[in-house]
């Protein structure tokens, strides 16, 4: 398999957040995990992109542990948080320039990821004046300058209108052609639809789940 | 490392954009803190020369010997310039010191001249002052009163005394040129007294006058508080774009580093604007500090180099406050607290020298204090030193404290 987590581990003093988790996926695959509120999706997701420190386990990306060797994670994977992570006062081309350089960020607009997200539309539109779609797109604009191999995101359309939303799944549809692979913490039912594996995120420990449109089901599993 | 620097540019830009509005907020507050200045100074300094003890002189003055000792003092002694003797009834002075138009009153008890004729002191001369006005100018006045008084009445016991031996030994002939002699030379004696002794001030801070402490203490806590009109330029409690730069590579030091070198950039600007009308004034001659005199605006880009690394060293408390307060709004508290506080304690508003000693040992190693102390140094044309190494130890201190606090907020998230 392209991706693994072996066994990771995550405590907060004497509280065990995450319990051996593992998962594998493959190229130009969804993974989706759900969980309740504070199951410790985003402290998996942070601590895939680096962000946080695992207290032990594996994060294989084509055999390399990626959590053993942290400087190579910014060019394979993408990480967008749940908030957005701009720059209020500047407008998008602004936040985007901390990324990109000139040359790649005008072929990008015009051919590339941020041609397929929309972008170019408001490009000098400050963050501030923005609608929640427009700063997630950029947030993910941000998080794909690299073309990482993996993209990791934090329920990625909370909050959003069914254009924005949709907008966003095609992006995402169109990554995982192009064999990229997708994780994804949710809540979002439109978003298991993108997944082709769900993991129930539940008091640490990692299950496998078949989403099968049971809402009722699926809320007593949380 | 290509990474922070494309950081810190972007820092710089956003910056950049709210610098007009920032720079015109302080100027604003530094204009009307200087003309405050400026007018607190001068009419201090004014007030000061022009100010003279007001003293009621009630009782006895029938003497001529007195009346005549009331107007040496009032037109020949040196005391004319601070003391006004005024004689008036008993009733009279007890109204104008009531009114607090009197300093204080000495009262002339009767007799007291022909008991100082006869030899004898035992009718005192009394000094009455408010309740209140038992600070240095009360005891001083007391001290002046009780030596005069021993003075005049000793010297005038010992003419007295050589007047009856003349008188004794039948030196008629000579009795009076020499008790004119005697008294002529007793009244130069005490005209003249301020030849025994020299004053010299030597400031109050550093050897530094009036105008050149507040010059620097004033500026200093503009600085200190200008963090309360930059909130806006912080970083807000969102986690997510550290985490983000995080995941791309820039940890808490880089993300530091960038935002706290576009901020400071953007102190320096300030301060430019301000100095500039405060050029324009050294200029005009319309403001000066005497440590300056005849120099016209020059040591003010002297100044200005020297005002850097304190500049750096308060961009790094405020930036450290804001990282350790959940929310603009107490950031902002924090930062009127600790600026109030940590300048009041080190003689940003007073000297420190008027505090008890153990205060003064507490503001002298705080980081206000050491930056009022370097930047007094400077202005006395004295070496930093210690102070200025203190400036850079707060520096680093504040700096690998925020890094730490981004740390913790990274992780945390």
């Amino acid at each position: 398999m392209e991706l693994e987590l072996a066994g990771i581990q995550k405590s907060y003093q004497k509280k065990k957040v995450l319990k051996n988790i593992s998962l594998t996926a493959g190229k130009g695959s969804c993974v989706g995990i759900l969980g309740g509120n504070g199951s410790g999706k985003s402290t998996l997701l942070s601590i895939l992109a680096g962000v946080q420190k695992a207290d032990g386990g594996a994060f294989l990306y084509q055999g390399e542990d990626l959590l053993r060797n942290s400087a190579k994670i910014p060019s394979v994977l993408g990480y967008v948080p749940q908030g957005n992570p701009l720059i209020e006062e500047l407008n998008a081309w602004d936040n985007l320039r901390m990324w990109y350089d000139r040359a790649t960020l005008r072929k990008e607009l015009e051919q590339g990821a941020l041609a397929m997200l929309g972008i170019g539309s408001f490009l000098k539109t400050p963050v501030r004046k923005m609608s929640g779609g427009m700063k997630k797109r950029l947030s993910i604009a941000c998080a794909v300058v690299a073309k990482p191999k993996i993209l990791v995101l934090d329920e990625p359309s909370a909050a959003l209108d069914l254009v924005c939303k949709e907008n966003i799944y095609r992006y995402l549809e169109q990554y995982k052609a192009e064999g990229g692979i997708v994780l994804l913490a949710t809540h979002d039912m439109q978003e298991l639809e993108l997944c082709e594996q769900c993991y129930i995120l539940k008091e640490g420990v990692l299950e496998a789940y078949q989403y099968d449109g049971d809402l009722h089901h699926l809320a007593g599993k949380l | 490392m290509g990474r922070g620097i494309a950081y810190f540019y972007t820092q710089l830009k956003r910056m950049i954009k709210i610098f007009p509005r920032q720079a015109i907020i302080n100027l604003l507050v530094f204009l009307c803190v200087g003309v405050l200045m400026v007018v607190f100074i001068r009419d201090g300094l004014l007030a000061q020369d022009g100010q003279k003890y007001r003293i009621g002189l009630v009782g006895d003055m029938s003497n001529s010997y007195l009346g005549f000792g009331v107007t040496a003092l009032q037109s020949l002694d040196d005391s004319r310039l601070m003391i006004e003797l005024v004689t008036m009834t008993d009733e009279e002075a007890r109204e104008a010191f009531e009114k607090g138009e009197l300093y204080a009153i000495v009262q002339i008890p009767e007799g007291m001249m022909e008991a100082i004729e006869s030899g004898a002191n035992d009718k005192p001369i009394s000094y009455i002052a408010a309740e209140g006005q038992k600070g240095i100018g009360a005891v001083v006045m007391g001290q002046i009163v009780d030596v005069a008084s021993t003075l005049v009445t000793r010297s005038q016991s010992a003419i007295f005394g050589l007047q009856s031996i003349m008188l004794e030994r039948g030196m008629q002939e000579v009795f009076w040129e020499a008790t004119n002699s005697l008294n002529l030379l007793l009244i130069e004696l005490v005209v003249n007294r301020s030849g025994f002794y020299d004053v010299e001030v030597l400031g109050i801070a550093n050897g530094l006058s009036i105008e050149g402490y507040y010059f620097c203490s004033i500026l200093l806590f503009l600085l200190l508080l200008s963090g309360i009109n930059n909130s806006s330029l912080f970083t807000h409690k969102q986690t997510d774009l550290p985490r983000f730069m995080k995941s791309r590579g820039v940890g808490a030091a880089g993300q530091v580093a960038g935002e706290y070198l576009a901020y400071l950039c953007l102190m320096i600007l300030c301060i430019v604007v301000m100095f500039i009308p405060l050029w324009l004034c050294l200029e005009k001659g319309l403001f000066t500090i005497p440590e300056w005199d005849g120099m016209g605006a020059a040591p003010l880009w002297e100044f200005l180099m020297v005002l850097l690394p304190v500049a750096a060293m308060f961009a790094a408390l405020q930036f450290l406050l804001y990282e350790l307060t959940a929310g603009i709004v107490s950031g902002i508290l924090l930062q009127f607290i600790c600026g109030m506080g940590m300048g009041y304690l080190s003689g940003f508003f007073y000297p420190a020298a008027f505090f008890p000693e153990t205060m003064q040992r507490i503001g002298s190693v705080m980081p206000t204090g050491a930056a009022l102390r370097y930047v007094n140094g400077s202005v006395a044309r004295e070496e930093f030193g210690a102070a200025g190494l203190g400036v850079l130890l707060y520096l680093v201190v504040f700096l690998a404290l925020s890094v730490l606090v981004r740390k913790n907020r990274i992780r945390r998230g």
